[in-house]
């Protein structure tokens, strides 16, 4: 069963300029230093590709900032497995996509987390869910990077809920694109 | 007061708190060092408190969680004022740094 929120399609096709990288779990032992590290790459590899009226350094952050949210994200809520990237860039439109396998709770939860998101002004949202930590000393903030995304950035997210078997987990593809300037 | 890392440092002089580096810490637990020394400024109560990000290249959205929530708590004295600084060069500084004049509209930001 496939259950799609937000955002969950890609218009970059095969004349864009493409990067895949797969974190894989044992290896390496993933673990949070890998997100800045992957992130960092991914960002200075397409800065050098963006056309000439971008700026490279707004291009190399901005990248770098949406792709360190995302794999944070998928570091922290990850249900063993490996991480799997594809981000492509073509003219001022660079996309991503991250697939990870999280368990059937998280997944329960985050969707309840991503239909508040989507039904609210990113910007509104964000303060509330900031002034709504600051009263609560044990929050963890969930869901703030994902809305600095969507009103800072003006990305545009989504994402796609994949079961096969429930002993297996969810397998999840978080769609970003970024408009670079 | 200081904390140094291979990634960032912070350290204060006098009512004035410095950021440089990298801070992309896994999330309130981790940054709870950082606001500690924050907190210790704010606990001296002075007139105005001097944030200065013009070194900070990179943070990740629990600091800037950090800072929000910072930013609230300056809020609720009156009587301590706050300064911001940050760079043009460093592109999250523009982006981001707003939200927290949202928060606190008398936060003075200064981008250059």
């Amino acid at each position: 069963m496939v259950e799609d929120f937000g955002h969950t399609h890609s218009s970059n096709g095969g004349d864009a300029t493409r990067f895949c990288l797969k974190l894989m779990a044992e290896p390496l032992e993933l673990s949070w230093h890998h997100c800045g590290v992957t992130s960092d790459f991914i960002g200075e590899y397409f800065s050098r590709a963006c056309p000439g009226d971008v700026d490279p350094v707004d291009a190399r952050h901005s990248i770098s900032y949406m792709i360190n949210e995302i794999l944070e994200n998928a570091v922290k809520f990850r249900y063993g497995g490996d991480i799997a990237i594809d981000s492509s860039l073509l003219g001022e439109t660079f996309e991503i996509q991250i697939v990870n396998k999280i368990d059937n709770e998280t997944a329960s939860r985050f969707q309840e987390l991503l239909r508040e998101l989507l039904e609210r002004d990113p910007g509104e949202l964000l303060l509330e869910k900031i002034e709504e930590n600051a009263l609560n000393p044990d929050s963890t903030g969930s869901g703030l990077g994902l809305l600095t995304l969507m009103s800072d950035y003006e990305a545009k997210l989504g994402w796609s809920f994949l079961r096969e078997h429930v002993s297996e987990g969810v397998k999840l593809t978080t769609f970003a694109s970024l408009r670079l300037s | 007061m200081e904390i140094s890392t291979n990634d960032y440092r912070v350290w204060t002089e006098g009512a004035s708190i410095h950021y440089e580096g990298t801070m992309r810490l896994s999330g309130t637990e981790a940054y709870a060092p950082i606001l500690e020394i924050m907190n210790s400024v704010l606990g001296s109560k002075p007139d105005l408190i001097t944030l200065d990000l013009t070194g900070l290249e990179f943070l990740n959205s629990s600091g800037i969680n950090l800072f929000a929530k910072f930013t609230i708590e300056i809020r609720k004295q009156p009587d301590v004022g706050v300064r911001v600084l940050g760079s043009k060069s460093i592109p999250w500084q523009s982006k981001s740094l707003r939200n927290l004049q949202r928060l606190h509209p008398a936060l003075e930001l200064t981008i250059s």
